[in-house]
C-alpha cells in the first residue's frame, strides 16, 4: 500500500515540475506579401492543450507597424493562471528587439477566453509567434 | 565512539565539498514574470513600457502625425506618489527605448545637457578642435512635444493578505500650443496571501 502511495506522489510531482516548465501553446502567423495569413497552432503539452489554448489569432496594421490580436481561450471549470509572451520576426525570420516583450500574467475564469494584442516594435516585422504556458 | 568518528568525517568531508562548490549562482530569463513581493518589479516596468508604447504608437492621430516625419521629444520626471521608492527615470528610459527603435519619434536627451555643453565649449574654446569641423552653438534641435506622468498605488491589507493596485499615467502634450495629444494608463493588481507553511 505505502509503495502505491509513494510511486502516486512521485508521479504525481513528475507530472507538476513538467506542467510547471513547458511552454504549452504556440502560434506563429506570418503575414504574406500579398496580405494572406498564414498560421501554425503548436501544442506541446496534451494536458494543458486540453485546458488552454490559443483560439484565433488575428493580424493588421496601424501605420506601416504589424498589429496583432490573440485570442487564448480556457476549456476548463476551473480558473487559469497562465503567461504569454510575443516574440516579433523580419522578413527573414530574423527575431527582432529580443527580449523586447516580457512574460506577461494573465488570469482566465473557467469556460472564458480572453483577448491580448501586441503592436510590433518596428515596421520591419511581418511575423510574430505567440507563446503561453501555465 | 565509532559513529562519532563517522559524522565527523562526513561533516568534513561536506565543509571541503561546499567549500570546493562555492556560492550557487545562475542566470535567469530577465523577461520572466517576478512574484518575489508585492512591490514594484521588473515585470510590473516591462508592462507598463509595453502597454503604454503600443497604445502611443497605435493612437490614430499619432499613426498620421508620425507616417511622414519623426517628431521630436523630451521626456520629463515621472512623479511618483506612491509609498515605495521607485526609479521612475528606469520605466521612462525603457519607454524612450522602444517608441526611439519603433522608428516613430525622435528624442532630446535633457539629462546629458550638461556633457554636450563641455563638450561643445571643449570643441570651440581648447584649440584642439579643427574649427570647421567642431560642432556650433545655436543649432540643436528644439522638442515638439513633452512626455510626462504620475505613477499612484493603493495598498489594502488585512491580516492574511495584501493587496497593491499601482496606476501610471502617461501624456504627450504639444510645447507650444499646450494640447495634451495622447494620453495612456496601465493598471496593476498584485495580492500577497500570507503562507501558514
Amino acid at each position: 500500500m505505502r509503495k502505491i502511495i509513494l510511486k502516486a506522489v512521485i508521479l504525481v510531482g513528475v507530472l507538476m515540475s513538467m506542467l510547471g516548465c513547458a511552454v504549452n501553446e504556440t502560434a506563429t502567423v506570418v503575414v504574406n506579401e500579398d496580405g494572406s495569413v498564414t498560421q501554425v497552432i503548436e501544442s506541446n503539452s496534451d494536458l494543458l492543450a486540453s485546458n488552454l489554448k490559443i483560439a484565433d489569432t488575428k493580424t493588421g496594421f496601424v501605420g506601416n507597424l504589424l498589429k496583432v490580436q490573440v485570442e487564448i481561450k480556457n476549456d476548463s471549470d476551473d480558473a487559469l493562471n497562465f503567461q504569454y509572451k510575443f516574440k516579433w520576426l523580419d522578413k527573414s525570420g530574423f527575431e527582432v528587439a529580443i527580449d523586447g516583450r516580457p512574460w506577461q500574467p494573465l488570469t482566465i475564469t473557467p469556460y472564458e477566453s480572453k483577448i491580448v494584442q501586441g503592436i510590433a516594435p518596428n515596421s520591419s516585422v511581418n511575423s510574430f509567434k505567440v507563446l503561453v504556458q501555465d | 565512539m565509532k559513529l562519532v568518528r563517522i559524522l565527523a568525517v562526513i561533516f568534513a568531508g561536506l565543509v571541503l565539498a561546499s567549500c570546493a562548490s562555492g556560492p550557487k549562482i545562475s542566470y535567469g530569463d530577465a523577461t520572466a514574470v517576478e512574484t518575489t513581493t508585492t512591490g514594484f518589479g521588473s515585470t510590473d516596468l516591462q508592462s507598463i513600457a509595453a502597454k503604454l508604447v503600443d497604445d502611443l504608437i497605435s493612437f490614430p492621430p499619432i499613426v498620421q502625425m508620425t507616417a511622414q516625419r519623426r517628431p521630436v521629444v523630451f521626456v520629463d520626471k515621472i512623479k511618483n506618489k506612491t509609498t515605495e521608492h521607485i526609479d521612475t527615470e528606469s520605466i521612462t528610459d525603457t519607454v524612450q527605448t522602444k517608441l526611439l527603435q519603433s522608428g516613430k519619434f525622435r528624442f532630446v536627451d535633457m539629462t546629458a545637457v550638461k556633457a554636450v555643453q563641455e563638450q561643445m565649449q571643449f570643441q570651440m574654446d581648447s584649440g584642439m578642435v579643427d574649427p570647421g569641423k567642431a560642432a556650433a552653438f545655436g543649432k540643436q534641435t528644439g522638442a515638439e512635444f513633452m512626455l510626462y506622468g504620475n505613477m499612484s498605488s493603493i495598498i489594502k491589507r488585512n491580516s492574511s493578505t495584501k493587496d497593491v493596485y499601482y496606476k501610471f499615467t502617461l501624456k504627450l502634450v504639444n510645447l507650444e500650443s499646450g494640447i495634451m495629444e495622447w494620453a495612456g494608463e496601465k493598471e496593476i493588481r498584485k495580492t500577497g496571501e500570507k503562507s501558514f507553511f
